[in-house]
């Protein structure tokens, strides 16, 4: 495992945890209590790339995300107790119940927010680091977005103009090979996705998505030249949502059972879990204590967050526009 | 008073504007489709490049979806881009990032950001253009929560109003009328910010309440001219922006005249004139002694030739025609 210590191995494993036990109190408690307004867009499976790559990141680098966003929220450093408290629509929730699910947002973070129109936080993307190009910072944006974003135009426009005016954005595609239910390979007339923007003259790299090792060096390299000469990057990882599009997919496009089966022997928990033991990084004992520990603390903070109060209903009316008007 | 620059186009007060802003506050930026190198297709950037660099000052490829998401991306990150869209009828295109992003980021985040952009836009037929570049389509924004929709009608105005824009923490439609841009009319040199959300009545009367903004406005002030020759008198007021919307303005004229009339080129139906007489209708019913009257332009696309442009879009005989048929029935 190279460079990566210890600690590292364990705050990847960490990251992970609180991520697959968040999303499955959603999936078990939430949804099926009928606690869940609209629906929710389940990362399970997903959880290496956005916990190897935001570790990669710096803090004050600008993250956009999808509709499948929980798990870049918790990776970048959101409270779950916020995030729950959001998603049940209470005044507490990081967005005041306004957003949701899909607009998680946190600005002290620079978790600039979830864009769930596919492919819009592209160009987004590419404003936030034309801004940090101006700025001459060393910060860069970051847009995370799955396979079918990469067929919209306003995707390809914005990879024109980022590779044109060299803006410092790295592309991370989440290529869980279904675009809701249309597979791979009946949505793109490439399935090397990696080669997508090469005409743009940004050069992909595919990198295995169910390894938080392989996720952190890949954007930790990607990541390290932009800083100093602004280009964009492109990351495509391999990837499988366990779980159907949102919480009521009925998942009929799905193969046989037995290759599902094949990705959750990839899943990317045990991938890790495998390696720490195998490598005598960790015993089995720490990894149940890890595992009671952020499910303790997921229970706590979702117990919490269905205790916090409603927003008053006339609120709806407060925060659509700044008060700052010109002088 | 302050001393006054004669015939100063609507281009140059828009060039003016953006050039105080930039040279006021350099987080404001601005980029589009020819706006740097040539100027703007209409020239109102003309010089800009030259004087604040190509940093500040870009030309972008056609892609107004990459134009209008990246103004919501640096706003985000603190700029005040201006993103100019060439044609009104092109914001379609970049309606996405305006209409689903840039108007709601701060609502759906609980206040946590501020999207202090303008789109600047050209907009209006009049020019033979035809269907797919002459559109005015101020309808379709000012009904989003979250944006600002402003139409100057003259240069003193477009240069204030644009001043407010970009200084607006607030997500900024400004629409533009592509026929205006040679039109001369006095500017102050003194610097001037014209507040978002305040009409002003630009020719005093007491028959009839005219609202109209945009070249419409133009149209209006001639027709309230050759109306005074008759013996009508006709108070034109200019709303300037769509949203906020100044409807004290619009009230008390209406206390005075007791007539309404809205006119503007964009289609009748479903058109801004239809909120104003709504707005009016339910604020100051009883001081109007008839329903309103509006004067847009027929459910048709607008055609190329000629006269089947001239008979689509409302002009100054139209508008006299109509008042005089209001007033006296």
């Amino acid at each position: 495992m190279g460079a990566i210590d210890r600690q590292q191995l364990l705050e990847f494993y960490e990251g992970m945890l609180r991520i697959r036990f968040f999303e499955e109190k959603i999936r078990d408690v939430l949804h099926p209590q009928g606690l869940l307004r609209g629906s929710s867009h389940l990362c399970i499976g997903q959880e290496a790339v956005a916990v190897g790559a935001m570790h990669a990141l710096q803090q004050d680098d600008y993250v956009l995300s999808t509709h499948r966003g929980h798990g870049h929220a918790l990776a970048k450093g959101m409270e779950p107790y916020v995030m729950f408290a959001e998603i049940l629509g209470r005044k507490s929730g990081c967005c005041q119940g306004k957003g949701g699910s899909m607009h998680l947002a946190e600005t002290a973070l620079n978790f600039v927010g979830q864009a769930p129109v596919v492919g819009s936080n592209a160009p987004m993307g590419a404003g936030l680091a034309l801004a940090a190009r101006l700025e001459g910072s060393s910060r860069l944006a970051a847009t995370f977005f799955g396979e079918g974003a990469l067929n919209t135009g306003a995707f390809q426009e914005a990879a024109n103009i980022a590779a044109l005016w060299r803006l410092p954005v790295i592309f991370l595609c989440e290529n869980n090979l279904y675009a809701i239910s249309v597979p791979l390979d009946k949505s793109s007339a490439v399935t090397r996705l990696e080669s997508r923007l090469c005409c743009y003259g940004i050069e992909g790299r595919r990198v295995n998505g169910m390894d938080v090792v392989e996720v952190y060096e890949a954007v930790q390299q990607a990541t390290e030249q932009m800083r100093t000469e602004p280009f964009p990057a492109y990351l495509v990882f391999d990837t499988y949502r366990f779980q159907g599009h949102h919480t009521a997919d009925k998942e009929s496009y799905r193969p046989t059972e037995e290759a599902i089966a094949e990705f959750r022997e990839r899943d990317p928990i045990h991938i890790l879990e495998y390696k720490m033991i195998d490598d005598h990084t960790v015993d089995i004992d720490t990894t149940i204590e890890y595992r009671d520990r952020i499910r303790d603390e997921i229970d706590r903070a979702f117990e919490k967050a269905v205790a916090a109060p409603w927003p008053e209903p006339r609120e709806a009316l407060n925060g659509v526009y700044a008060q700052k008007e010109a002088e | 008073m302050s001393e006054r620059i004669r015939n100063v186009t609507f281009a140059q007060a828009i060039r003016t504007a953006i050039r105080e802003e930039m040279k006021h506050d350099e987080k404001v930026i601005l980029f589009g489709e020819d706006v740097a190198q040539y100027g703007g297709v209409y020239g109102a950037t003309t010089g800009l490049q030259h004087e604040f660099g190509d940093d500040r000052v870009r030309d972008t490829p056609i892609s107004e979806m990459a134009i209008a998401g990246m103004a919501v991306g640096a706003a985000l990150a603190g700029y005040r881009p201006i993103a100019e869209i060439m044609y009104c009828d092109f914001l379609t295109q970049a309606s996405d990032a305006i209409v689903n992003h840039a108007a709601k980021w701060r609502y759906m985040s609980g206040e946590q950001f501020k999207l202090p952009l303008v789109v600047r836009s050209p907009a209006g037929g009049g020019a033979g253009y035809a269907a797919q570049h002459s559109q005015a389509l101020e309808a379709w924004f000012v009904h989003i929560p979250g944006l600002k929709v402003v139409m100057p009608s003259s240069p003193r105005d477009a240069r204030g109003l644009l001043k407010a824009a970009i200084r607006d923490d607030n997500p900024v439609v400004f629409i533009e009328h592509k026929d205006h841009y040679s039109y001369k009319a006095e500017m102050p040199t003194a610097e001037e910010i014209i507040p978002l959300g305040s009409a002003e009545v630009k020719w005093q009367g007491t028959d009839c309440t005219l609202v109209a903004w945009s070249k419409t406005l133009t149209y209006a002030l001639q027709a309230a001219e050759h109306l005074a020759k008759e013996g009508i008198s006709v108070e034109v007021i200019d709303p300037r922006t769509l949203q906020p919307l100044d409807t004290d303005t619009i009230c008390n004229s209406v206390a005075k005249t007791g007539h309404l009339v809205i006119a503007h080129e964009a289609v009748k139906f479903g058109g801004f004139g239809a909120e104003i007489a709504a707005q009016v209708v339910e604020k100051a019913w009883d001081n109007l002694t008839k329903p309103p009257l509006r004067i847009g332009a027929p459910f048709v696309p607008l055609p190329y030739s000629q006269p089947l442009e001239t008979f689509v879009i409302p002009q100054v005989k139209d508008v006299v025609k109509q008042i005089t048929e209001y007033l006296g029935a």
